[in-house]
């Protein structure tokens, strides 16, 4: 059995990170909401488990780790006296978050690890046992004869720059795809699986066809334009973006009779594969063969050939469930020191780059004005602003994009961007919202005050008011509650007339 | 019990958009009932036509340098 998992810090390095693990990983809500028996069959998979408990927060991280190697049952008094009065709060929301994703049923009353949590995950950590469920690796012949040689560490596979410029490769031909949807542009199009999948995210959604309504055939091969949720999907981080397609790809599973549990399974064999090695699918099932393709589309995994037999995962594939960058130099958008927008008082921004699509990125809320060979020149102005929040990008959004990509230089900056221009680009989304609108139904010409107060009330109770005024006896409800109040107003009606 | 419901959508403003509003609607009436100083009941088919109507008058106020 290989394990490989280690070789990546899970835990997050600087305090600035940490703070954004704050909020559980993406998966976690998903996982929640599985049954207890695919959870429990996906727990005897050491891999499975390893690449869990990666996902975990420090403090249920610390939680397992302290129970993993207890045979029996502690009482919850005993762990809650480790626990400091400031630390509760945290404590209860962890404890909540192991009991729903069956780490750590019924954490009320006795800690006890859910038994195959806890056998496949000792088994990860001190390996043993022959699931494979870290993978294959693919043997060659030659191989074999060199390890027979004694030139055993030799590498026969493809080396790791190779699979990351495949990945780069791969994913940035989506996000470039996405970017410049809505322009004259036509980038290379990504395959018709990711093509799907961008759509039933809802990131991209067909353009309306001319006649207005579109038939069967007219869907399949018409253009897509990128939705106000691919806009705001472009300024997330790589990782985010990962996931967030790969959620979606979950949620697929059943409509395509897929086996929900295999396919965790399979991402989270990835997600502790060793990049650079190759791996036979021989003892793959089905259904992860079908996704061995899929996952070759959005630049996870390499094939020689797509009917090779070994494949390799690549970077994308195993920092999965770390918390390092993706890829080494991604232009997508890496988080790190690698920054390259400068942002000065006047609105001017400064981006050492040449990629295409940051630049394209960038294009989504600054106005460029000139481009040199490493180096693009712009302003941020009101129009282009606005442009971008007609699109459904949040100012929030724009922000946090220029926080994350900012050049070193800036890191000395406090605050990291000008006020001037954080503040104005608020102002300018705020601007836009000076009109709030409901539809609903308006409330008016009660006979009696007491009739007014009575029904005010119930309203206010099923939570529907938006707005009152007593001295006018009148008031405002959404119109989700206006079969709620109506059935009200002819009960007590009937009432009256008894 | 007697009362009267009307159907429509309250817009949410402030003082200064509401006054715009007002003049808007002398042109071309969608406004069922003016509620208070930051709220009006209007048609619910007109809503899209004002937010236009709005956004074009309120541009006329911006100037940019380029």
């Amino acid at each position: 059995m290989w394990r490989s998992a280690f070789a990546e810090p899970s835990m997050p390095k600087d305090p600035e990170t940490a703070g954004q693990q704050d909020a559980p990983h993406t998966l976690i809500p998903f996982l929640q909401s599985q049954s207890q028996t695919a959870l429990t069959r996906l727990y005897t998979r050491p891999s499975s488990c390893l690449a869990i408990f990666r996902l975990l927060g420090p403090i249920e991280r610390q939680i397992v780790m302290s129970l993993l190697w207890l045979e029996g049952p502690i009482a919850s008094q005993t762990l809650n006296g480790w626990v400091t009065k400031e630390g509760r709060k945290p404590y209860g929301t962890a404890l909540d978050t192991l009991s729903k994703i069956q780490i750590l049923p019924n954490p009320g009353t006795r800690m006890l690890l859910n038994p195959n949590f806890k056998a496949s995950f000792r088994m990860a950590l001190t390996g043993g046992g022959d699931l494979n469920s870290f993978g294959v690796p693919y043997v060659s012949s030659k191989e074999k004869d060199a390890e027979r040689d004694g030139a055993g560490d030799k590498k026969f596979g493809p080396n790791s720059e190779h699979l990351d410029s495949y990945a780069l490769e791969r994913w940035e031909t989506i996000l470039h795809y996405m970017v410049s949807s809505g322009t004259d542009s036509t980038p290379q199009r990504p395959s018709a699986g990711v093509l799907y999948l961008l759509q039933r995210s809802g990131l991209m959604q067909p353009l309306p066809s001319p006649s207005g309504y579109s038939t069967a055939s007219s869907r399949k091969t018409s253009q897509l334009q990128i939705s106000s949720l691919g806009f705001q999907f472009l300024l997330h981080t790589p990782h985010e973006q990962l996931w967030e397609l790969l959620l979606q790809y979950l949620k697929m599973v059943e409509e395509r009779q897929m086996d929900l549990v295999e396919v965790l399974n399979f991402l989270f064999m990835l997600s502790t594969m060793d990049l650079g090695r190759e791996y036979s699918p021989d003892n793959l099932t089905q259904t992860q063969l079908v996704m061995l393709e899929d996952l070759r589309d959005y630049g996870l995994i390499w094939q020689r050939k797509s009917s090779s037999k070994r494949f390799s995962p690549t970077r994308l594939a195993t920092t999965l469930t770390s918390s390092t960058p993706l890829l080494p130099s991604s232009g997508g958008g890496n988080t790190g020191p690698q920054g390259f927008i400068i942002l000065e008082t006047n609105y001017r921004l400064y981006a050492y780059t040449d990629n295409p699509l940051q630049i394209a990125v960038l294009n989504l809320f600054v106005h460029l004005k000139s481009r040199y060979p490493n180096l693009v020149v712009g302003s941020i102005t009101r129009d282009s602003v606005r442009k971008a929040l007609n699109n459904g990008i949040r100012a929030d959004q724009i922000i946090s994009y220029l926080v994350t990509h900012a050049h070193p230089q800036m890191r000395r900056n406090n605050p990291l961007l000008p006020v001037t221009v954080q503040d104005q680009i608020r102002l300018w989304e705020l601007e836009k919202n000076r009109l709030k609108s409901a539809d609903g139904y308006l409330y008016t010409n009660f006979a009696a005050q007491a009739d007014y107060q009575v029904v005010l009330d119930y309203a206010k109770q099923i939570g529907v008011v938006l707005w009152e005024n007593s001295v006018k006896r009148c008031f405002f409800a959404s119109a989700e509650g206006h079969s709620n109040i109506r059935g009200f107003i002819e009960r007590r009606s009937k009432d009256e007339q008894m | 019990m007697v009362m009267k419901a009307v159907k429509g959508v309250l817009l949410t403003c402030d003082a200064a958009v509401k006054q715009i509003l007002l003049v808007m609607n002398e042109a071309q009436s969608f406004i069922i009932e003016d509620l208070d100083d930051f709220h009006l009941l209007i048609k619910q088919d007109e809503e899209d036509r004002i937010r236009r109507q709005l956004e074009t008058e309120l541009e006329k106020n911006t100037y940019s340098l380029d």
